[in-house]
């Protein structure tokens, strides 16, 4: 009962209380929640891939693992900043999937989930946007990427 | 060269499947080796396109268009593969051939699923070689294209040729 009780207490702080990572990509402030980034690490390259799937167009080697590249800042028309650029890993439901993103180390965050609001644009998978440091920041639903069309 | 060689050895390793590792422009391509009956060079190849050998007409096969890999076939290391299935017969040139490789079945890895489109017809998976990522062309695929292209010619209007079925999975 009690464990009962704590495990709602624990689920509805979770609804108020969303954590997530704060990166950009060509200065533009995006986020994503945290369960969903498996980690950031310096841009190693990518290797291509003759591909026709949009924005999925090459791959990354990370020691002996492999995991597609997801071109972001191409899907949003902009110009990666910075040196070295990082890759942040999305955990994507059909695996592991790397961004670049600009050199500007990303920061965590805890946002109040009433706070998010709907996203206007619909040509991005995300769960809505935020303001965050008087920034308005959309968080992006990296397990969704590419699944929009 | 000699890839007769190879395939002999590659007849006694049951758990593994033999490719020829070539290059097209960035991308590093496996072709099963089971069907590569030879590699020659430009001078070998001659000027056709097509190319004769051994009593077989091999047709022009321009996997970097098909792949929409921008190549220059114009180097030194430019080599035509000689391809065949049994039933079509390909001349494929390629920028380099790197080299052929015994790779165990279980180090075969499908194409991550982010892939959706057409590159899932064109590649039956992906491995590693020396360092490199290497994808595995379906010979299905690469040779049915060519049969269209034939196809159409002969009858001079456009008529779609359903594709091979596929090896995917079947390559390694």
């Amino acid at each position: 009962m009690l464990r009962a009780a704590r495990g709602q207490q624990q689920a509805q702080t979770t609804k108020r209380s969303w954590n997530v990572v704060v990166f950009s990509i060509g200065g533009m402030k995006l986020a994503a929640r945290t369960e969903d980034v498996g980690g950031v690490s310096p841009w190693t390259g990518s290797i291509p891939v003759p591909s026709r799937t949009p924005f999925v167009q090459a791959m990354q080697k990370r020691d002996h693992q492999v995991m597609p590249v997801y071109e972001l800042a191409n899907r949003l028309s902009r110009t990666l900043q910075g040196d070295p650029l990082l890759c942040l890993v999305a955990r994507h439901v059909d695996g592991p999937m790397a961004i670049c993103i600009d050199a500007a180390v990303p920061s965590l965050e805890t946002v109040d989930a009433a706070a998010i609001r709907p996203t206007v644009s619909g040509d991005l998978e995300t769960f809505g946007s935020v303001t965050i440091g008087g920034d308005d920041v959309t968080i992006v639903a990296l397990q969704r990427l590419g699944r929009l069309g | 060269m000699s890839l007769r060689g190879h395939l002999k050895s590659a007849n006694v390793l049951v758990e593994t499947a033999s490719f020829l590792v070539v290059r097209l422009g960035g991308s590093y391509l496996a072709l099963p080796a089971d069907g590569v009956h030879g590699v020659l060079t430009p001078e070998e190849a001659g000027l056709e396109q097509a190319v004769m050998a051994t009593g077989t007409l091999y047709q022009p096969v321009d996997l970097a268009h098909l792949l929409s890999v921008v190549a220059d076939l114009s180097g030194l290391e430019v080599r035509t593969v000689l391809y065949s299935n049994g039933h079509s017969h390909g001349a494929i040139r390629v920028e380099q051939v790197v080299g052929l490789t015994d790779v165990e079945r279980k180090n075969c890895l499908p194409l991550p699923p982010q892939f959706r489109c057409d590159e899932r017809r064109w590649f039956g998976g992906m491995m590693l070689y020396e360092d490199l990522l290497v994808l595995i062309v379906n010979p299905a695929w690469m040779l049915g294209e060519l049969a269209e292209v034939v196809s159409v010619g002969a009858r001079e209007t456009p008529q779609l040729v359903a594709d091979s079925p596929l090896t995917v999975g079947g390559s390694c």
